[in-house]
């Protein structure tokens, strides 16, 4: 796609096809109007970039997506860093009590979850609303398996403390 | 092996239409190329109260155009080769308000300075408009200025070049 690309209207279809699907990924997840054009745009020029230097042979909305989550999780790993002082889940210790009832009322947890650091919201929306196995979760946010397990299950338990704050605890 | 409860917060995408002026928008970046992100555009950030007024103002007042207005709180205006950002502080996603919780406010006096061809003509026009003055016409060494409020009261000063006047010369 863009300049060099030689077929601008194949190039047009698949913007006007993409664009819902990568957008449609990543609003829900940020759950920002704002954020979300601005990572979308950063996908697609991302895109641009890369074909250009002939990186990628065949842009399909696959591998935007994939961009589109790698840009979601730089997203959150910098408010991490930036909220590392007023993170919502302070030490745990190693006892993590972490009940969940068996029916989950969605909507608040999606709320629960924009509560949460940046590096906790980025390690659950890819292990459970992307269903990434940890190993692709660590990769992503640049961790050790073990360290990503470790962030997950103090994700977990930060996630059910704001569910259960918020009176959604059984 | 037991079910995990959080399993069922699994999320396939499901294509949303984003705003059409957004859409519009990219596509012009996308078939412009990564070129014009690569030039050094002079650009200045103005925090702003209300974003309406302000793109109004700098627009029908000062001859900028409108960029960008993705969001209630953020513009793009150009002036020739400068580019303005309007920002809204606080909110929803502020990346402006600092980790210690302080939000950046309008005002003070560093303020961009924008040539004009006729500064008199420019304070009628202003003054009409009930333009805040903070002082009216005076003259400076190769310039005359004017110092006047945008509506969230931050400066702008608007200068017409007089004898003496200096600036480099682009090659």
């Amino acid at each position: 796609m863009g300049v060099g690309t030689p077929d601008p209207d194949a190039v047009g279809a698949l913007y006007r096809r993409a664009l819902p699907q990568v957008y449609g990924y990543l609003l829900p997840r940020c759950g920002n109007v704002v954020v979300a054009e601005d990572l979308t745009a950063e996908t697609f020029l991302a895109a641009v970039v890369a074909t250009q230097q002939g990186a990628v042979p065949d842009v399909t909305v696959p591998w935007l997506i994939g961009v589109a989550r790698h840009k979601l999780v730089d997203h959150w790993r910098r408010q991490g860093r930036d909220d590392r002082r007023r993170a919502l889940a302070g030490p745990l210790g190693d006892a993590v009590d972490d009940p969940w009832e068996d029916e989950l009322d969605r909507a608040a947890v999606y709320t629960a979850l924009t509560r949460l650091n940046g590096h906790q919201r980025a390690a659950l929306t890819l292990k459970y609303l992307d269903g990434l196995p940890v190993a692709d979760v660590a990769a992503h946010v640049g961790r050790s398996v073990r360290a990503t397990e470790t962030l997950l299950a103090r994700a977990r338990a930060a996630l059910r403390r704001v569910y259960r704050e918020e009176g959604h605890a059984d | 092996m037991p079910t995990d409860p959080l399993d069922a917060l699994r999320l396939p995408p499901v294509p949303i239409d984003p705003r059409p002026e957004f859409a519009a928008a990219l596509w012009r970046r996308i078939e412009a190329g990564p070129g014009p992100l690569d030039r050094q555009t002079a650009t200045v950030r103005y925090f702003v109260t209300d974003l309406g007024a302000s793109v109004d103002f700098y627009c029908r007042l000062l001859d900028f155009e409108e960029e960008l207005r993705p969001s209630p709180v953020f513009a793009m205006l150009y002036r020739g080769d400068l580019r303005l950002l309007l920002s809204v502080p606080g909110g929803e996603g502020a990346v402006h308000t600092l980790p210690d919780g302080t939000v950046p406010q309008p005002g003070g006096w560093n303020r961009m300075t924008l040539q004009v061809a006729d500064l008199a003509a420019t304070a009628e026009v202003l003054r009409s408009h009930q333009v805040a003055f903070r002082h009216d016409v005076q003259s400076g060494i190769g310039v005359r200025t004017l110092l006047v409020e945008d509506p969230s009261g931050n400066p702008v000063e608007l200068i017409e070049p007089t004898s003496g006047y200096h600036e480099r010369i682009r090659p």
